[in-house]
């Protein structure tokens, strides 16, 4: 019996501890990847989200910043390109688009609801300008643009 | 089961193996001793709770504490397997080491004056070592231990901490180690710091060498020698260092009688099948019967290795889990060692800098020894394998110096936030 159990198991060990590994890599490749997009920041000159909200009332992990060098899907899916592990963001929230100069922000049906200047965005596309203020689950974003 | 092997919470997969680990070794020999599944809850708990906290407290790195606590469970296990008694000594020393790891994380961050206590470090490391060669008790032929009150405690380890520190505290301030020239004949002759340096390295060496540790000796060098190597900027001082561990080597292997039969035992183990060459051949066939996943849990015949819960731990683990199992456990070294790296090159400060990349290549080359020892890849040398081998001042002083990496991985994370404030 407990041959039979041992023998099995062990298979079923190995590849938890590989699972664990591959859970912890992935962590640390997400990890990197963060750090690479806020090195971007101090080199190049593009419009970026401002974080309003004061980070340490926040229990999950958001920069200060987020650079808009794309077109970007923010969300809590790690699919996202600016993923945040808000609860109260859906998997892929919304959708800021960069199309020339312009900067257009949608909301890709999300449950909470994205609201720029305190209007919930609805099946339409917001032209974003600077100062616009973004709230998308418990977070308030600036959206800088520095025209020369 | 889909929701529970989540790749997504790591956390998860370790509580897992406990969980399966621990029923096994309650149906081990059918026993059925319920204590079993006492003991296992309450490791699961505890490194639950450890995470929960360092996660609630936002404590900075948390893949350190994640990675430990996987190879100390895989530890914990095979050394339950092996010697229950044993097992729940150590599942006591993990308790231990994990109220050592948050006090070691508060205290280091609590104050500020490490790096000015240079002299503190050396007189501690040197009074040890002296008890240790007075008090010491001869255990397999190497006088490291001091027995108190029936606890036998190994200075060694501690030390290597202390040497850390002394070494950090000397590249933050280089000129505290100064001697006055000394007149000779009139002449003044100036005495480099880093020579000084050099010469009391050295003295920590001789005093391993005199209690025969020669495992500890080589790391302590070449912790030494890499620190030096990445805060040096002169070529000569690295040369004439690495010379003098050539000269050494090899005077060891001509005078020193134990290096030889080390060295020998190396080059052909079948020589001298039941005598010398026992141990790591007994080794080496415990490998090669686990094969690609191991005969499983208590199903092999470990052992036969002598000394198989310490230092010949990894080759038990190769014989039940496998060489999966066991490069499973390299690869979870190599990412500690990555994330060390990591927190060493973010934080600012010169003296958190050494201190984080002294410890982190501690347990990466005291990992390379042993591992390299056990599979015949270079010399045995006895020390432990940290975090997995049995031992409670082992076990101990590694979640000490875990605590201090995380406390600097907590300042790098600050100083990188400072820096992204500033630079709005």
């Amino acid at each position: 019996m407990f041959e039979i159990l041992s023998s099995i198991f062990k298979y079923i060990f190995i590849i938890i501890i590989y699972l664990f590994i591959f859970g912890i890599i992935r962590l640390i490749y997400l990890d990197i990847r963060s750090i690479n997009e806020h090195g971007k920041r101090i080199n190049e000159k593009y419009p970026y989200l401002k974080l309003i909200n004061r980070r340490e009332k926040l229990n999950f992990k958001v920069q200060e910043s987020y650079i808009l060098d794309r077109s970007k899907i923010i969300g809590r899916s790690s699919k996202s390109d600016i993923v945040i592990q808000d609860p109260f963001l859906s998997a892929k929230h919304a959708f800021i688009k960069v199309e020339g100069d312009k900067y257009i922000l949608e909301d890709l049906e999300s449950t909470n609801g994205t609201y720029v200047n305190n209007r919930r965005v609805e099946n339409e596309l917001v032209l974003l300008k600077n100062g616009d203020r973004i709230h998308i689950g418990q977070l308030d974003f600036l959206f800088v643009r520095e025209l020369e | 089961m889909g929701k529970i092997l989540n790749y997504h919470r790591p956390i998860r997969m370790i509580l897992l193996i406990n969980i399966i680990a621990f029923t096994l070794l309650y149906l081990y020999k059918e026993s059925y001793d319920y204590h079993t599944i006492l003991f296992g809850l309450g490791v699961i708990g505890l490194i639950n709770t450890a995470y929960f906290l360092l996660k609630w407290g936002s404590c900075g790195d948390e893949y350190l504490f994640l990675i430990v606590a996987m190879l100390v469970s895989i530890g914990i296990i095979m050394i339950y397997r092996l010697d229950k008694s044993l097992g729940i000594k150590q599942i006591t020393w993990f308790v231990i080491g994990i109220v050592l790891f948050f006090l070691s994380y508060f205290v280091y961050q609590k104050f500020n004056f490490w790096d000015r206590l240079i002299y503190v470090y050396m007189g501690c490391s040197f009074i040890l070592f002296l008890l240790t060669l007075l008090l010491g008790k001869n255990i397999q032929g190497a006088t490291n231990w001091i027995v108190v009150k029936g606890q036998s405690i190994q200075p060694s380890e501690i030390i290597k901490i202390f040497f850390v520190f002394f070494i950090a505290s000397y590249y933050k301030h280089p000129e505290k180690l100064k001697i006055p020239p000394i007149p000779v004949n009139g002449k003044k002759i100036n005495i480099g710091s880093d020579i000084v340096l050099s010469a009391a390295a050295y003295m920590y060496m001789g005093f391993l060498v005199l209690q025969r540790e020669w495992g500890s000796a080589v790391l302590f060098f070449i912790v030494y020698f890499t620190l030096l190597y990445v805060f040096e900027n002169g070529k000569k001082i690295l040369l004439i260092n690495g010379i003098l561990a050539v000269l050494g080597g090899i005077g060891g292997f001509l005078f020193v009688h134990h290096i030889k039969v080390r060295v020998d035992v190396w080059l052909n183990p079948w020589k001298d099948i039941a005598g010398t060459g026992y141990q790591i051949t007994q080794s080496l066939f415990a490998i090669g019967s686990g094969g690609f996943f191991g005969r499983g849990i208590g199903l092999g015949s470990p052992k036969y290795i002598p000394e198989v819960q310490t230092d010949f731990i990894f080759s038990a683990i190769c014989e039940e889990m496998g060489i999966f199992g066991g490069t499973a456990v390299v690869f979870l070294f190599f990412l500690l060692v990555y994330r060390g790296c990591k927190i060493a090159m973010e934080v600012e400060n010169a003296f958190n800098k050494a201190v984080a990349l002294g410890i982190t290549i501690m347990f990466g080359f005291q990992t390379f020894i042993i591992i390299g020892g056990v599979i015949k890849l270079i010399p045995m040398t006895g020390i432990t394998l940290p975090f997995v081998s049995y031992g409670g001042s082992s076990l101990t002083t590694s979640f000490i110096a875990l605590g201090i990496l995380q406390a600097i991985s907590k300042k790098a994370y600050e100083v990188e936030e400072e820096l992204t404030v500033a630079k709005e």
